[in-house]
This record gives C-alpha cells, sequence and structure tokens, in this order.
C-alpha cells in the first residue's frame, strides 16, 4: 500500500465521450486554472468542501444533525428552514456535516482515496472496456496536480491491462508531466485561446506553459486530443481558430489524434450555488443554436481544409 | 473486442449503419419510403377504436343449437360458424388481408369468457368515457350485448372458476388483499403461444387435415382413449372447415373488388390478393407473398377462437428464410416488395383490439392486442447466426412505421454480426422501446434448465412480453399469474397479518375476526431477534403463499380445458394431433404454467434496510419501525430520508450486502414455483417481470422498510428501487449490470424484464451507439438475460420541464456529468431538449 492519497470529488462510471471506448472516470479535486465558463467549480479547491443542496435538505428544525455534528463551531444559515449556507471561512472541511445529513442535503465534494482504493472502484468495470476499448480517465480540476497519485493508479490499471487517459489542461511544471508520460494512453488537452493577455483575462494564466508543455508532449510522441471550447466574446474568432490551427500545423506537426470544437454550455449552475459561488458568467447571453452550431461547422471547416482532424463535438470515432 | 464489420453491401433497402436520430421517438410525418404505408399510418390513426358484435352473436347462436353437443365439438363448430359467416373486409392499400372477425381496430367479444362486467361497464361506467382505453359502442353493439347477457350467466369460464375458488384461494387473490393477481386467464383465453408456421407453410391447412384423417383412420371402435381422440380429431375438422371458408372468402371479395376497381395498379394487386388467399386456404404458399398472407391469416384465427392475448408471430428471419431465397432466385418478389409487405404486416398487427375491464386498464393502458412478439436474429439448431436480409427489412420495417406493433424482439449472441448490432441498436434509439433484446446464452441455458434439449432451446422465440418459449411445441400459460411480494413481506413483518388490519377490512370477520389471521403464523419484527428469523419467516410465508396462488391457477387451468377446449389452436401445436389431445389438456410437447414475482427490489432494499437498522446499527428496534410503518412515515422524516440515501445497502449498486439479500428473495420464489406439477401436464416457471402491473401491487401493500410510503408502486420488473423520495440506484448502468448478473437468471425460466433508461446524450454519436453495444455484449455475455431501453424522449423532457413534481428522480447525462434534470437552470433544460436531435457532446 502507498501513503499518497488522491482527493476525488467525482466518480463517473459508463463514461462515454472522454476517451474510446466504456470509461470511469476520476475528476481530481484543486485546479491551476479559474476559467469562467468552468462548469466543474466544485473541482476548483483542492480542499475537501460540503455542498448545499437546500431542495433536498428536509427541513432544519425537525433535523438539524448537521448542526449537531459539527465540531468546529461553524454558523449554519437557514432559509424557509432549509439549510442554505455556511460560514465557508471557519468550515475545516471534515465533512461530519455530509456524513449525518440523511438526505443529500450535504453532498461532499472532494473525498480522499488512496490508488489501491481508486483502482478497485476502476477494476469493476474491466469487462467493459475490455470489449468496448475503453479505460480509466482521470480529469479533473487539474488531474496533474496530483501527478503522483495518477501515476501509482495508472501504474495499477496497466499491470491489469485497463487502458488509461488523462485530461489536464496542462498548467503544470513539465516535471508533472513526465510522471505520466510513460503510463498515459490518451491525452485530452485544451488549447483555449492563442492570445495570451485574452487568455490570461478569462482563465487566470497565460497559454506559454500550456503550449510549451503541448510541444514537449508531442516531441516525446504523445498524439493528443485537442479541444477547443467555442465561446463567444472569448475566442470565436475566425483569426483564432487559424492561430490554433497552425500552431497544430506547425508547432506539433499536425501530430495529434482529433481537434474537437466544443458549443458552450451554460452548466454547473446549481454547484456554483451549492459553494455559495456565483457564477463567473452570469450575464453572458449565449448565441442562439444556429448561431453556434453553424459557427462550429464553419471552423471545423476551416480546420479540415488545413487538413486537421476536427471533428464538432466528441461524439465521433477518435479513427 | 468489437468484431468487425464483414461487408458493406446493403442488406435491406436502408444502409446497415442508417441512423434515425436519438431519442426522436414517436411518430413522425411519413416515416416510410413508401407512399402507401404513409398514408395507411394516417388511414389508421383517425379511425376510432369499437367492438363488434358479431363474433359474440353467432357464438351465441351456435351454443344455443348446437348444446347437445360435447364442449370440444360444440366449441368448434362455433368457430367454424364464425369463420364462415361474420363479414370480411380488405381495407384501403392493403397487401395482406385478413382480420379477427370484426372490421380493422375493432375488437370482437367473448362471451364464452367473460360477459357481465362488459354488461355492467355499459350501463354503469361508459367505456366511451374512460381516461384511456376508451371504445365507441354503436347502440346496435350494446343492444346485442344486454340481448345475450342473460343466455351466458352461468355458463363463462369467469363464473366456473369463481364457484370452484374457495376462501383459501380467493383470499389472497386479486378478490381478497392482492398478494397474487390472476385475473387476465380468469376473463380471457390464456394466448401466449407461438403457432407452428414453418410447418404450416410446409404443409398448408390441406396437408395438416391429411395429416388428421390418416390419424382419425388409425383409431380402434372401441378403445375409450380412442374415443376421446376421435372427438378432438372431429372437432379439428369442423373447425378446418371454417379454416377453408374463411380464408377463401377473403379472395372472393378481392376479385369482387377487383371487378369494380378503376385504378389499374390497385386492380392488379387485388387479383393478387385474391389468388394468394384462394390457394393458402388449403394449399402450400407458392412464394414469399402467399406465405406472408398465409402467416398472418392464420395467427388471426388463432385470436378469433380465443382472446387470449401475446399471441406471437414467430422468428421472422427463420420462417421465411427459405421461401424469401426462393422466390428472389425465382423473380416473384423482390427485396423492396418484402420490406413493403413487412410494413404493410406490422399495420396489420397494429389493428388488432382487444377489449378489456375497467380493472385491467387502470394498470395498463392502450387498446392494443398486446404481446404481438416478432423476433429477429439468434442461432438455429446447430448453433448458427441465422441473420440474413429479413433480419434487417424487419428492423427497417419498425424505423419505418415507428408504431408500438408488433412487440419486435432481436435475439443477440456472440458472433452476431457487427452490421447487425449496428442496425439494432441505431433502431433502438430512435426511442419507442422498441426492439427489446434476448441474450441468446442465458434464454438457451434457461429452457435447457426446464426440459429442452439442446437443439430444441436453440430455436425459442420470446412470447409475449419475454417468455421464453418453443414455438409450435409449447403451451406456457406464461402469463398466469403475478405475485405481490412485498405484500408477502408485509404480512411476514407483522406476524401473518396486514399492516393496517381493522374491523373496517371486509375480510376482518373470516380472517382476524375468526380468531384466525390472513398469513402463515409467524413471529412479527417485533418479536425477532435476528435477521436470519426474519429470513425463515419470510420463507414461510412465501410457500404458504405460493402454494395459494398455484392452486388458484391450477383451478382455472383445469375450468379452461373443460370449458373451452381450442381446436384450431391444436392444429398448430405439436404434439396434439399426434397424440390426439386438445392443447388446453396436455396436447403439446411442452407444457408450462408461468407466474411472475414483483417486487425484487422492493422486497430486497426492504430486507437489507431492516437488517442494517435495526439489527446492525441498532438505529430503531423492530416494534418501532413497525410502528413507523403503520403511521405511514408521518414524524419520521429523517429516517424516511435516511433509509432513501445511500448511506443504506441498496440492491442495484454492486454492493453484495443488498445483492445477496437479492439473491435470496429471487431464490425463494424461485425454490416456491419452480417444477411444481400444473393441471396440463406439465410445469410452473417463475417469471420475474410486472410490465405495469407494479403499479397495482404497490396499491395493495402499506408502507414498506425500504422507505416507499403506503400505496406507491413498487419496484417494476428485476429493476432498482425507486420511491417518491429517491431513486435507490446510483452508481450508473454498469452496476447495474454487475448487480443484475449476480443473480442466477436462468432460473427464472418463464423469463425476465429490465428496464434500461438512457438520456439521449449519453448515448449519441458513433462512440455512443457503440459503447451501447459494448455495455449489451457484456451484461448479455454474463448472465443478463434480456434488456430494454427507454431512451428519454424530446417530450418526456418537455413534459418534464412542465410538471417537475412528476420526474424528480429523472437522471440525464449533461456533458461531463449526470445530474437530475429538474435541478438544472431552464437555459440548460431547453438546450437539453434541443440536443435529443443531434449528437454533438
Amino acid at each position: 500500500m502507498s501513503d499518497i492519497k488522491g482527493i476525488i470529488f467525482n466518480v463517473q462510471p459508463f463514461t462515454v465521450h472522454d476517451g474510446p471506448g466504456i470509461r470511469t472516470e476520476l475528476f481530481m479535486k484543486g485546479c491551476t486554472l479559474k476559467c469562467r465558463w468552468c462548469s466543474n467549480p466544485e473541482g476548483l479547491s483542492p480542499k475537501p468542501e460540503p455542498g448545499l443542496y437546500p431542495d433536498k435538505c428536509i427541513g432544519f428544525s425537525k433535523c438539524g444533525v448537521c448542526e449537531k455534528s459539527c465540531v468546529n463551531g461553524v454558523a449554519y444559515s437557514v432559509y424557509e428552514d432549509k439549510l442554505v449556507a455556511i460560514d465557508r471561512a471557519k468550515c475545516r472541511g471534515c465533512l461530519a456535516c455530509a456524513e449525518a445529513c440523511p438526505s443529500g442535503g450535504i453532498k461532499v465534494w472532494g473525498k480522499a482515496y488512496t490508488p489501491e482504493e481508486a483502482f478497485a472502484l476502476v477494476k469493476k468495470d474491466k469487462k467493459y472496456y475490455d470489449e468496448s476499448g475503453g479505460g480509466v480517465t482521470v480529469s479533473g480540476g487539474e488531474a496533474l496536480m496530483q501527478a503522483d497519485f495518477v501515476a501509482e493508479l495508472f501504474r495499477l490499471c496497466r499491470a491489469e491491462g485497463i487502458g488509461t487517459c488523462l485530461e489536464s489542461a496542462l498548467n503544470v511544471p513539465v516535471s508533472e508531466l513526465e510522471k505520466l508520460l510513460p503510463l498515459t494512453d490518451f491525452w485530452i488537452t485544451d488549447i483555449k485561446c492563442m492570445d495570451s493577455a485574452i487568455h490570461k483575462q478569462n482563465t487566470g494564466t497565460g497559454n506559454e506553459r500550456i503550449l510549451e508543455n503541448i510541444r514537449f508532449l508531442v516531441s516525446r510522441g504523445a498524439k493528443p486530443v485537442i479541444r477547443i471550447p467555442i465561446i463567444e466574446t472569448f475566442n470565436a474568432t475566425e483569426e483564432n481558430i487559424r492561430a490554433t490551427g497552425e500552431f497544430i500545423k506547425n508547432e506539433l506537426g499536425g501530430n495529434i489524434l482529433q481537434l474537437q470544437l466544443l458549443p458552450y454550455r451554460k452548466l454547473g449552475l446549481e454547484k456554483y450555488s451549492s459553494l455559495n459561488l456565483s457564477y463567473p458568467m452570469g450575464d453572458f447571453k449565449a448565441p442562439e443554436r444556429e448561431v453556434w452550431e453553424e459557427k462550429l461547422l464553419r471552423f471545423r471547416d476551416i480546420l479540415r481544409g488545413m487538413g486537421l482532424p476536427a471533428e464538432a463535438g466528441s461524439g465521433n470515432a477518435i479513427k | 473486442m468489437l468484431n468487425s464489420v464483414k461487408s458493406v453491401t446493403p442488406l435491406a433497402i436502408e444502409p446497415y449503419d442508417k441512423e434515425w436520430g436519438v431519442g426522436v421517438s414517436g411518430m413522425v410525418e411519413n416515416p416510410s419510403p413508401f407512399p402507401r404505408i404513409n398514408e395507411m399510418l394516417r388511414w389508421f390513426k383517425e379511425r376510432p377504436t369499437t367492438a363488434d358484435p358479431q363474433r359474440m352473436l353467432i357464438f351465441t347462436e351456435a351454443y344455443k343449437k348446437y348444446s347437445a353437443d360435447p364442449q370440444p365439438i360444440k366449441v368448434a363448430k362455433a368457430l367454424r360458424d364464425v369463420l364462415m359467416n361474420v363479414p370480411v373486409n380488405i381495407w384501403p392499400g392493403e397487401l395482406i388481408v385478413g382480420e379477427i372477425a370484426a372490421p380493422a381496430k375493432s375488437a370482437p367479444i367473448y362471451p364464452e369468457f367473460s360477459l357481465n362486467w362488459l354488461a355492467y361497464e355499459i350501463e354503469n361506467d361508459p367505456l366511451d368515457q374512460r381516461p384511456n382505453d376508451v371504445y365507441i359502442l354503436s347502440d346496435e353493439t350494446k343492444k346485442a350485448v344486454f340481448d345475450v347477457v342473460d343466455f351466458w350467466k352461468g355458463k363463462t369460464v369467469e363464473e366456473s372458476i369463481k364457484s370452484m375458488f374457495r376462501y383459501e384461494q380467493a383470499k389472497g387473490s386479486q378478490m381478497g388483499q392482492g398478494v397474487y393477481f390472476c385475473d387476465l386467464y380468469t376473463y380471457a383465453g390464456a394466448g401466449h403461444v407461438c403457432a407452428d408456421y414453418e410447418k404450416l407453410i410446409k404443409l398448408g391447412f390441406g396437408g395438416i387435415r391429411k395429416e388428421i384423417e390418416k390419424k382419425l383412420s388409425e383409431l380402434t371402435v372401441y378403445l375409450p382413449e380412442d374415443i376421446k381422440k376421435r372427438t378432438f380429431y372431429e372437432s379439428q375438422l369442423i373447425v378446418l372447415d371454417g379454416v377453408k371458408s374463411y380464408i377463401y372468402r377473403y379472395g372472393d371479395k378481392a376479385e369482387e373488388m377487383a371487378a369494380a376497381e378503376k385504378d389499374e395498379t390497385r386492380k392488379k394487386e387485388l387479383l393478387r390478393i385474391a389468388s394468394n388467399c384462394h390457394n393458402v386456404a388449403e394449399g402450400v404458399p407458392n412464394d414469399i407473398w402467399e406465405a406472408m398472407q398465409l402467416w398472418h391469416i392464420a395467427t388471426n384465427m388463432i385470436i378469433i377462437e380465443a382472446n387470449g392475448h401475446s399471441v406471437t408471430y414467430g422468428r421472422f428471419d427463420q420462417i421465411f428464410k427459405d421461401i424469401y431465397a426462393k422466390s428472389i432466385a425465382e423473380g416473384t418478389a423482390t427485396r423492396e416488395l418484402v420490406q413493403e409487405l413487412t410494413e404493410c404486416m406490422f399495420l396489420k398487427i397494429h389493428q388488432l383490439c382487444k377489449i378489456r375491464d375497467r380493472g385491467n386498464i387502470t394498470v395498463s393502458s392502450g387498446t392494443i392486442m398486446g404481446g404481438t412478439g416478432f423476433d429477429v436474429g439468434g442461432v438455429d439448431a446447430e448453433g448458427n447466426d441465422i441473420t440474413n436480409d429479413l433480419s434487417y427489412i424487419a428492423l427497417d420495417a419498425h424505423a419505418h412505421t415507428r408504431i408500438p406493433n408488433p412487440w419486435m424482439a432481436v435475439r443477440l449472441h456472440k458472433d452476431a454480426p457487427r452490421e447487425f448490432k449496428i442496425k439494432v441498436f441505431n433502431v433502438i434509439r430512435i426511442g419507442t422501446g422498441e426492439p427489446k433484446v434476448f441474450g441468446d446464452e442465458m434464454m438457451i441455458k434457461s429452457l435447457m434448465r426446464y426440459g429442452k434439449p439442446i437443439e430444441v432451446a436453440r430455436n425459442y422465440v420470446g412470447v409475449g412480453c419475454v417468455e421464453p418459449s418453443i414455438p409450435g411445441k409449447t403451451y406456457g400459460w406464461h402469463d398466469s399469474c403475478y405475485f405481490n411480494m412485498p405484500k408477502v413481506l408485509e404480512i411476514t413483518l407483522n406476524g401473518g397479518k396486514c399492516q393496517h388490519c381493522s374491523e373496517s377490512c371486509p375480510q376482518y370477520a373470516k380472517c382476524v375476526g375468526a380468531g384466525s389471521q390472513l398469513g402463515a403464523k409467524t413471529p412479527s419484527l417485533a418479536e425477532m431477534k435476528s435477521f436470519d428469523e426474519l429470513k425463515e419467516a419470510f420463507q414461510t410465508q412465501m410457500r404458504y403463499w405460493t402454494d395459494r396462488m398455484i392452486s388458484s391457477v391450477n383451478t382455472m387451468d383445469i375450468v379452461h380445458q373443460a370449458l373451452k377446449p381450442l381446436p384450431y389452436l391444436s392444429l398448430l401445436v405439436d404434439d396434439c394431433i399426434e397424440r390426439g389431445v386438445d392443447v388446453t389438456a396436455g396436447g403439446a410437447r411442452y407444457n408450462h404454467s408461468g407466474t411472475q414475482c414483483v417486487g425484487l427490489g422492493t422486497v430486497s432494499d426492504s430486507l437489507s434496510t431492516v437488517k442494517q437498522i435495526v439489527f446492525d446499527e441498532k438505529k430503531v428496534t423492530g416494534a418501532e419501525l413497525l410502528d413507523i410503518l403503520k403511521k405511514n412515515w408521518e414524524g419520521s422524516d429523517y429516517l424516511l430520508a435516511y433509509v432513501n440515501s445511500d448511506k443504506v445497502h441498496h440492491f442495484g449498486n454492486d454492493d453484495d450486502y443488498a445483492d445477496d439479500i437479492a439473491q435470496f428473495v429471487l431464490n425463494t420464489y424461485c425454490g416456491c414455483v419452480e417444477h411444481r406439477p400444473n393441471a396440463h401436464g406439465g410445469e410452473f416457471m417463475p417469471g420475474a417481470f410486472s410490465v405495469s402491473i407494479n403499479v397495482m401491487c404497490g396499491s395493495h401493500c402499506s408502507a414498506t422498510p425500504d422507505g416507499r410510503r403506503d400505496a406507491e408502486p413498487v419496484s417494476d420488473c428485476l429493476g432498482a428501487v425507486h420511491t417518491e423520495v429517491a431513486s435507490h440506484d446510483v452508481s450508473g448502468p454498469t452496476a447495474i449490470a454487475r448487480s443484475l448478473a449476480k443473480l442466477d437468471q436462468s432460473r427464472i425460466g418463464n423469463g425476465v424484464i429490465l428496464n434500461w433508461k438512457f438520456s439521449p446524450t449519453s448515448i449519441s454519436g458513433e462512440t455512443g451507439r457503440d459503447n451501447l453495444i459494448s455495455l449489451m455484449d457484456v451484461y448479455l455475455n454474463n448472465g443478463g438475460m434480456q434488456s430494454q431501453f427507454n431512451i428519454i424522449s424530446r417530450e418526456t423532457l418537455i413534459d418534464a420541464q412542465t410538471n417537475p413534481d412528476n420526474y424528480r428522480d429523472l437522471v440525464v447525462r449533461v456533458a461531463g456529468y449526470s445530474a437530475y434534470f429538474t435541478e438544472l437552470n431552464p437555459e440548460l433544460q431547453v438546450d437539453l431538449i434541443n440536443r435529443t436531435e443531434l449528437s454533438f457532446d
């Protein structure tokens, strides 16, 4: 048994669009970016934390086991007899309240696993991976913030013949990538925007290290799937798409498996609210379906015209 | 690994990998490439559903006229008179003709089974004012019912069964506390059978007549057995006169219509129909069109004889394989013609109606006949894959009609071609719920367990919903009873009584009031010291109640044999002719009675909850829990939430604690039922499906420890628990499959149903399709017997948006995660609704 532990905020079996085949996807907690459209805000902080779902609360006055179980004297705020907020500054993330809650009114965002424990979950679906060409996908948050854990997990998977896939924004020191290079079958990453200043405005960080890491990855023989989330007011210009295409062609030699253009989705709002956070793009007015759909297909065709394996969405089999 | 696509030659008129969208479901404008089919679909939709008195009137006259005849002769003559005299119609555009002794979308009436309810409902609960299953009855029909209802008093199957039932049988039945429901075969025929169509196509009715005449000539004049056989054979010959006339009259009708037809194309079609009918009235079919005509009308006559539903059409691609090849080779048919004929056939099947009583339609709505089984795929007697053009044609025919008939099933096995699987799952992804799939491995294993040699078992067909049956060889009484296990659990927890036992119960005087109790005497939960005691008491009650269920079904069986022999069906099921015994009396090679257990999930989760919270954690005592249940969880919000949460072990999550208990429950039921003798010379087989009777079962059950309140539905089929508070399966589809694979499904010889629910996005794109195929390949090759699919449709999502309270447990795959649909923001809901048509994830 190793003594490393990984903090995972979601285990999702039968994942079908993050890597080939049927996969079990583990979402690692903690991220180095802060993308405005992030749909997994519970993955931002590296620490376990409670998520509140007032609709599920059975009523504070007749239950209240959350407050009673708290040893840190955190204030529990109630509205219309439902638990709606806690004092996050005082909360230490021990999650005793979530343990005590009978109804799912408090969800656990983040649980510690040893690699062996995580592997035991992954292994259950081995027959399905074998049949479909699937395996495990580790995502996040930023999976590489916990690279040692992921490496250990992948080692266990490899030993049992389970395929591995890593989804990472790659905004980490290159040393972390190197730990996973020999253990990863498929890489999935993003090129969110080629203009570093705009990248920084929208994700909190410039893109230099990310692009450098992609170059490194490809130079070491990995053939990643690259995704571009197409977001109006951020990166949805022909100029950016062409620049991305040029980068892939010239600097990566076109050595990628697939280039996926993903539409913007207003996702995860209920999760922001479970953390008492507001959604950063709350005011954003997404374009009509016809508009973005047309654009996505147009961008795809531009990239295909450049000789790249571009697809709209992630539902097309990787050939 | 995925087996690769072997060929790209078209196997039907559509490419094998044609996609029709995901979750688009329902009716679309002009789904068929054939204008005729689209026209017929429209015509059908506009026509109201009615009942027709002709069959009832002719039967009544016959019973009066032939009252001195022995019962087999009497019923044979009555059927003959119907077939010879009932008006025949050919409807616009039809290429295959024939009805069920009533016009299209009209239900015949079967007074010999039951009639009192119909007369009662016409007067007190009009059939045209029902919330569903509406029937428009003409004044003539209503009058006809009143005219004959008195004649039938005391002569029906229903009344005879009820008079034979004693308190011991009635008290647990639908007439008593609802421990089991056996009303289906009390009010109607048994159906649930598949004829030997291969033999019929080979010999024709004329050839079968010759077989009977030969057998008749070999009888002695004096042996008592032979005298009985003589009556049987004579009854069959009488029926054959009617058969010939009925088919022939459709030929005459077509000829008559052709003479008046101005359109040259239609005139030619009508003349072809005429010659088809005239030839197959007795003769052997020459090509596939004639063969399909014979197949259709032969099946209809099974339904004219008796109103048991789930009369099954058999293995389409096996029955017609040879004659299809012959017709193509000789140029008497093209692939396009067979496609169109198949779609015409689907519409004919969709015309069939069965009028049911109010009680029945409350739990299972839909005016359709029901159980019109139709299989494709699978292996032959030697174990080789049989898929051919016809397999693909049938699947395309569903995509081209999108109607809920026939009830299509696909047999899958390890060596099924990749193209076939792609076609099957593309049709499934449309989202109509058709077709369902069977896993050959477990089905064949199960059939062998119940006495069929391997080469026979390999030719199985799914009768009705899912019941494994041998075409032309099994008389299975597959749907004879539903057994309400949660009610047995309630009686167990309460020491042999109902949870709400009181003087106001109509049964009280005979039961607790008479110093007795409803069930066996076992201790109540309050008196139990260990979980093992509870298991033991449950087993005792299960044995007690299955004894009474079996007794009831056998009683019904005895009445059917006495009052309603089936000489026509006996023509088409081996070995009735060979042995000279009617199918109802055990003439078939394989005889069964199938009884389904309902509420496996509810009972399993209830037992594991009691084990955990009473005996392991000691959160409450047995007495306290009983009190909470009696109060219907009122005031116990914390515990109700707790038992519905993932903090308690639940079946369907690959959790051994809960799954071991599910195995115990299922094995207890199977042990109580399997191999027990039935009244037509065979044995009982347990089934595990509820269709929608889990709603009715739930209405007879008070609150259960799994966190279900009074009268909520119990769990469906093999599925996990979904109470109003929460769904208990929270670990995804592969965990469900792993839990289910732990059950020994081959022991459930009468079949199982497992309902899968997918949101369109989780199975969209090529990736989604291939992963769905892989999921099923693994499940069906690792202990799974059957699967059917609910692709949550656009309509459902829209309804969920408008009525969120009805859809609190509707889980959808959003993108990177799954979520409760009703908790999502409105914009995203709209987006998900829109995404049903595209696959952009």
